[in-house]
């Protein structure tokens, strides 16, 4: 803990530091919402833009700020008063747990090992929480943070197929790069901005707050990137890019020169010459040569002798390593020489010194101290939060379950990471509560999820190890977590612990574009033997239905997609019913096990504006089931139901009954069965602003004059 | 930043009748829209991906690498 003076010292620092920079990205130079937007992503590079003209324009304001702080805050504060003049409570506070199961976390509330969820449950309730269908993070959250089903937040997935090209893309966010460049010779000179779109519609519960004058902090609940403006603060989450413009991949050196492929990171080499071993850190692509290599930092490792030690020299940093020990983030720098810098945050873990040497990285997430996207609101929110409480992980998925899945690290270094982040996510959360005085607070931890999706194998004696309470001991981390938030509950205060969706094993993948070929659903082009991946090998002029991604199954219609043969109408409802009888209890002969409950169409589960870009057929998939690995990407296996033996052992990709949420509140709710899309709804009562038509949740505690 | 999220680089007033805007507003309404504004970017949107090009194919893929659900 750090000295009262000292922590003061640092937060005045940290205000300083925001005032400038607020004012240094709010000019007119830098963007409308202020800030300095680079693109980074495959195939294009980044744009940093800023000026001398910028900073003294900068320091103007911030001196300008300075003398009417005393002013704003008391217009600030009257605004404030009234935003709060038809509020039944004071504060409200969202702790979410990504993935708590609500079997599990009975099972260990009988065992006495969740004292304060028990506690939480007795002095108000507990419920088991609706998720979404399909049960999957963005888009249960999104319906969480909006009020509606997904045909009025566009989020079905993790993905969104191409109706030209079948391809997948992220469904949350679209990060594309300057629309007008020059050419000169083998430069491309962006001309104009890059663009961030967030693909989820709607309107989040946090920005009519805000247009009611309710202060509201809102801290990595996914689907947030880019973030909204709105009168609060928000830090992105859940699909926020890294520095290479992916969902997040990890580099591994080594001095074992071997040809190997990653399907989360790369492979670089090291290069040993006595007790020096020098490799590079690969980052973005080049600003301004398209096919160019990518930017590069060189590094060098000096072993001193001692085994399993090595220095660690990068840029301006030096760092000692011992193996198994993160370093702290390290920040580097690409620079793209006149198109600017990147600026980005790795830790580095040694795994081994002798007779080889390797060394693993993390995504290079983007540096919240200067952030090449924008990944919060306001823009200098991130580096506000860096500066108080040190620096964080800002990538979506920032757990590296693919580093564990390939064996780039070990189950221990993925807990002590995934760890790691959780601690920072704590400090962010406890400093939105210690600035709450009136308004609401929200907050995701995202290690309950992730540590289910790894370790469920232990759980279940499928694996062994050392890991068999890895995930009892989790539930009981994130009580601690509960407990601590508690004491900022008083009673004025109402206070959610809930999750998203359940969690389940997932031992079997069934691959559905597998089951499609061989039934004359999907056809491939002449000569070709397999289908992908993405489904290149496709003949789509004579494919009917085909699935991508976690849960959903498309009908290639005619008219809506670029090569569709399924007429629209009564051929495609038709073909809808045949696959929903052919594949409902479609059985697992190889176990004698059920590996589909029931496929849903989503005209009968969704009603909204964006339902033509749903697929057109949910699939509920038994526990212990899951679409394939190579279904997901548009592959086909030998059989249609495989096993699966990667680490990656749990998951919530299955019939949504089977997997529900958790709801802790300490109050009582009267709602009997509530549900995501009533938490909004919720939130917006409990401040006395009435639920707006286009949302369809209810408040789940009866007000005055009004019905749950 | 616009009303349904994406950011606005540049921003431009597009006028609309008064009784094409009162159509758009019921319409969006009825529709489950949460306002006008996201109603016509929507029609937009869906018009500007019948002539707009995607990216490279290569690039589309890079991007989701790392997504713990995905191979």
């Amino acid at each position: 803990m750090p000295q009262p003076a000292t922590r003061g010292w640092r937060i005045l620092g940290a205000v300083c530091f925001a005032l400038a920079l607020a004012h240094s990205l709010s000019s007119g130079s830098a963007g409308p919402e202020g800030t300095q937007l680079a693109y980074i992503g495959p195939g294009a590079g980044f744009a940093f833009l800023g000026s001398f003209l910028t900073l003294i324009w900068a320091l103007a304001l911030s001196v300008v700020t300075f003398m009417t702080w005393p002013i704003r805050m008391a217009w600030k504060s009257m605004r404030r008063r009234k935003g709060m003049r038809n509020a039944t409570v004071k504060k409200v506070i969202f702790l979410g747990l990504d993935g708590l199961d609500p079997r599990l976390t009975e099972r260990f509330m009988a065992e006495g090992r969740l004292p304060n969820l028990a506690k939480l449950q007795e002095q108000g309730s507990f419920r088991r929480l609706r998720t979404t269908f399909p049960a999957l993070s963005p888009v249960a959250w999104s319906t969480f943070a909006t009020g509606v089903n997904p045909a009025k937040h566009n989020i079905f997935d993790f993905l969104n197929r191409n109706l030209k090209s079948y391809l997948p893309e992220l469904s949350s966010s679209r990060v594309s790069g300057p629309r007008r460049t020059l050419k000169l010779g083998k430069y491309t000179i962006p001309l104009s901005r890059p663009t961030v779109d967030l693909r989820r519609k709607s309107v989040p519960f946090w920005k009519i707050l805000g247009q009611n004058e309710v202060d509201t902090t809102v801290l990595r609940i996914p689907i947030t990137f880019p973030p909204e403006k709105f009168n609060g603060r928000m830090l992105s989450a859940m699909c926020t890019p890294d520095l290479r413009g992916t969902q997040g991949s990890f580099s591994f050196f080594s001095t074992i020169l071997e040809e190997a492929t990653y399907e989360g990171g790369s492979r670089y080499p090291l290069q040993r010459s006595g007790n020096e071993v020098k490799g590079w850190l690969e980052g973005p692509d080049h600003p301004m040569i398209r096919d160019a290599e990518k930017l590069k930092i060189p590094f060098t490792l000096t072993l001193n002798g001692q085994p399993g030690q090595a220095r660690l020299t990068i840029q301006d940093e030096t760092h000692d390593l011992k193996v198994g020990e993160y370093t702290p983030w390290v920040h580097v720098a690409f620079s793209g020489g006149v198109g600017g810098k990147a600026h980005g945050i790795c830790r580095f873990l040694l795994n081994e010194t002798e007779p080889h040497v390797n060394l693993y990285a993390t995504p290079i997430n983007i540096d919240p101290e200067n952030p090449a996207l924008p990944i919060s609101h306001p823009s200098f929110y991130s580096a506000y939060l860096a500066k108080l409480l040190g620096s964080f992980a800002t990538v979506g998925m920032a757990e590296d379950t693919w580093a564990l899945n390939e064996g780039a690290i070990d189950e221990k270094a993925f807990l002590h990471q995934a760890y790691l982040i959780h601690e920072e996510r704590e400090k962010m959360f406890f400093n939105s509560l210690d600035r709450l005085n009136a308004g609401v607070a929200a907050c995701v931890f995202d290690a309950s999820d992730r540590i289910q999706h790894m370790f469920f194998r232990y759980l279940e004696g499928r694996a062994e190890g050392p890991f068999a309470d890895t995930i009892p001991e989790m539930y009981e981390r994130m009580d601690a977590l509960v407990g601590r938030a508690q004491k900022y509950v008083d009673d004025d205060t109402v206070f959610f612990v809930l999750s998203d969706h359940g969690f389940g094993s997932f031992r079997r993948g069934v691959n559905l574009n597998t089951w499609f070929y061989e039934n004359g659903y999907l056809a491939l082009k002449e000569g070709a033997t397999t289908a992908g991946p993405y489904f290149k090998n496709v003949d789509w002029s004579r494919t009917k239905a085909y699935t991508m991604g976690l849960a959903g199954v498309y009908l290639n219609i005619k008219g809506r997609e670029a090569q569709g043969i399924v007429n629209p109408g009564e051929e495609a409802q038709a073909l809808k019913k045949e696959i929903i009888e052919k594949l409902s209890g479609y059985p697992d002969e190889e176990l004698g096990d059920i590996a589909i409950r029931q496929v849903y169409s989503t005209g009968r589960l969704y009603r909204g504006p964006y339902l033509a870009e749903a697929p057109d057929l949910i699939v509920g998939y038994n526990e212990g089931y899951r679409t394939s690995w190579d279904a997901a990407q548009g592959k086909l296996s030998e059989t249609v139901i495989n096993d699966n033996s990667k680490a990656w052992s749990g998951d919530h990709s299955v019939d949504p009954l089977l997997v529900p949420g958790v709801l802790f509140c300490n109050r009582k709710i009267d709602a009997e069965n509530p549900g995501l899309e009533d938490m909004a709804p919720t939130a917006l009562a409990l401040f006395g602003i009435e639920t707006p038509a286009y949302m369809e949740g209810k408040p789940i505690f009866q007000f005055a004059g009004s019905a749950t | 930043m616009n009303g349904s999220g994406g950011i606005i680089l540049s921003r431009s007033n597009i006028k609309l009748s008064k009784d094409l805007f009162a159509r758009v507003k019921k319409c969006a309404d009825v529709a489950g829209y949460s306002s006008a504004q996201e109603f016509v970017e929507h029609v937009l949107e869906k018009e500007l991906s019948k002539i707009e090009e995607a990216g490279s194919d290569e690039e589309i893929l890079e991007k989701l690498k790392g997504l713990g659900y995905l191979e």
